[in-house]
């Protein structure tokens, strides 16, 4: 190989900082252009989702009203939590009506799939009727179920003495158990749909093969739900079982709208509790110890539902 | 053989049908409340279905509210906040696909993080920005706080993910910057994604309730659901008015419904599944 000459090596030199230098500038300008994609986007997160979870665990420390003025008191308000027997009755309903919502709407749903599913004489029909509650705005949905709840005029009350059930009056939503009944049914009918979706599009992923050699062996039709259908539905099941605890938490609108957290408070939903608080009772402080502690609710629950359901899958 | 198969299907029949019903009836028994004439007695059955049957419910819906507005409110919350979020999602997500940058991963982790953060748990902060801004009972902040979804970055780039890298490397031969890339290339061919993404924000926005709640309190700045049960509880006995008011705010939801069936429930199973 040839020996260069200082001037040549020197020249190669120059050129390859040159290169590296447009190099960088073209480095640059990538990272450039990359972040005026983002902008948009991580602007608006950045004020309405980052900065709001930060500031919400300021407020939580302080006490005070809204727009100012508000003192630092520690840890004070999360003190105020453990005893405060109203903070107690919000999360225990919450979390009852995650235990109860959530196992009746998997089943439902996952029925109304399977039906959907069978091939029936019409089935887009069926479908569409399964789902189009979900259409309907919340407002709506809860204005029809108090007129089909209440008493003395209410559409149950008249069908059941109609053929016989009852005779007198049955208060739906002025009772405890039954309130939580009857929001129950009105969330069922107004979700179950779109649950029935994400369970359809699982069964329609299932092949079709598996079935067919299970016939061969003379499987009846249970035993395929048990031993195909169902464990090819687990990914789905995981998700919507995650999904609907996630929704059932946050519950507010149905108890709002339908018994207004009552009779007493004994239907009011954690978010409800922090409605009241923060622009009720004008505690922003409280409301915003109490909203941190639903959203650690929240994750620890969709941790152990993660964890448990993920473990049965290997 | 064909007749075990029929007596098989006699049960799941029975069950479709009468879930069918069960999901029907109160849809049905909306309407037909709402032809009644005003403060007529609904709750007897036999009164229900024999006539008379009027409008002038409906007619009483319009001079005493405005439904209008109200719908008119939803459907321009409802469309900028779905143009919203499908523009700037999809443009983070096509950065966050396809462009090397420093902080990617970073800012990707913080953006799934968001999938977490329910909205109801940072309402306090939030309307207190929206009252220190000047914003209560206008559109801003009805739409901007939705816009930034997670859902929809998380899912447009699982499917610019799935994008050839050819195609990309073609187009800067031919000399198209990323911008071009993004608009003739990644937008298109995402149509199906996108579509799916669309109605489900559009539902989710319609539906949206809480938060509306706490920024709209004039008449005039509501959306449906917060001024439907407004203009329902000055009604304490009458049936009617109520109903022909239900009626009235969902009928846009169901004709979208009836048009659009097949992509809705694609476009709820593809969203929800990824």
């Amino acid at each position: 190989m040839q020996k260069l000459t200082d001037v040549e090596a020197n020249d190669i030199q120059k050129k390859e900082m040159r290169l590296s230098k447009i190099k960088k500038r073209e480095i640059w300008k990538t990272n450039l252009t990359a972040w005026l994609f983002l902008l948009p986007f991580v602007l608006l997160y950045l004020i309405f989702m980052v900065y709001p979870i930060v500031e919400g665990f300021i407020i939580s420390l302080t006490t005070g009203g809204f727009g100012g003025d508000r003192e630092f008191v520690g840890l004070s308000n999360y003190m105020t939590m453990l005893t405060d027997v109203y903070f107690w009755e919000a999360l225990w309903n919450t979390v009852l009506f995650v235990l109860i919502s959530t196992p009746s709407i998997v089943v439902l749903g996952l029925l109304m799939a399977l039906l959907v599913n069978m091939g029936l004489k019409g089935t887009t029909f069926i479908r569409a009727a399964f789902f189009v509650p979900y259409m309907l705005s919340i407002s709506v949905m809860a204005s029809i179920f108090v007129f089909i709840f209440q008493p003395y005029t209410g559409l149950l009350n008249e069908i059941l003495r109609s053929i016989g059930l009852i005779d007198g009056e049955i208060f739906w939503l002025g009772e405890t158990a039954l309130a939580w009944m009857s929001i129950l049914i009105a969330t069922l009918w107004w979700t179950v749909g779109f649950n029935m979706v994400l369970f359809l599009a699982g069964l329609q992923d299932i092949s079709e093969e598996w079935y067919e050699a299970a016939d061969m062996d003379g499987a009846n039709a249970w035993q395929k739900f048990w031993h195909i259908t169902l464990p090819s539905l687990r990914g789905v099941l995981t998700l919507v079982v995650i999904l609907q605890s996630v929704a059932s938490f946050k519950l507010f609108g149905q108890p709002w709208l339908m018994t207004g957290g009552g009779p007493g408070t004994s239907t009011r939903p954690l978010v409800q509790y922090i409605y009241e608080l923060g622009f009720r009772n004008w505690n922003p402080g409280y409301a915003s110890a109490v909203s941190y502690v639903l959203f650690l609710v929240m994750m620890i629950f969709a941790f152990i539902q993660y964890k448990l359901l993920i473990k049965k899958e290997d | 053989m064909k007749n075990k198969v029929r007596s098989t299907r006699l049960p799941a029949y029975i069950a479709a049908y009468g879930l069918v019903a069960i999901m029907l009836i109160p849809i049905i028994w909306m309407f037909w409340v709402s032809f009644k004439p005003i403060n007529s007695i609904v709750t007897v059955i036999g009164e229900l279905l024999t006539p008379p049957y009027t409008m002038e419910s409906y007619v009483r819906v319009q001079e005493s509210s405005m439904i209008w507005r109200w719908t008119i409110n939803s459907v321009i919350v409802g469309v900028i906040q779905t143009a919203g979020t499908l523009l700037l999602s999809s443009l983070a997500a096509f950065a966050i696909s396809r462009i090397p940058f420093k902080g990617k991963t970073f800012i990707f982790l913080l953006i799934l993080a968001g999938l977490m953060v329910p909205v109801e748990a940072t309402i306090v902060p939030l309307y207190e920005m929206i009252v220190q801004l000047g914003w209560v009972n206008s559109y801003p902040a009805l739409i901007l706080p939705g816009i930034a979804l997670p859902l929809g970055v998380l899912i447009l780039k699982q499917f610019y993910d799935g994008i050839p890298n050819d195609l990309m490397e073609a187009a800067k031969i031919d000399g198209a910057n990323l911008l071009r890339i993004w608009w003739s290339i990644f937008l298109p061919l995402s149509r199906t994604s996108m579509a799916a993404l669309a109605i489900f924000i559009f539902v989710q926005s319609w539906n949206n309730f809480l938060w509306p709640l706490l920024v709209a309190n004039d008449q005039s700045m509501m959306t449906l659901p917060v001024a439907i049960p407004t203009f329902q509880s000055s009604f304490t006995t009458d049936l009617t008015v109520p109903m022909a008011a239900n009626v009235l705010a969902s009928i846009p939801a169901l004709i979208f419904f009836l048009i659009f069936q097949k992509q809705i429930i694609k476009g709820i199973a593809m969203t929800g599944i990824k």
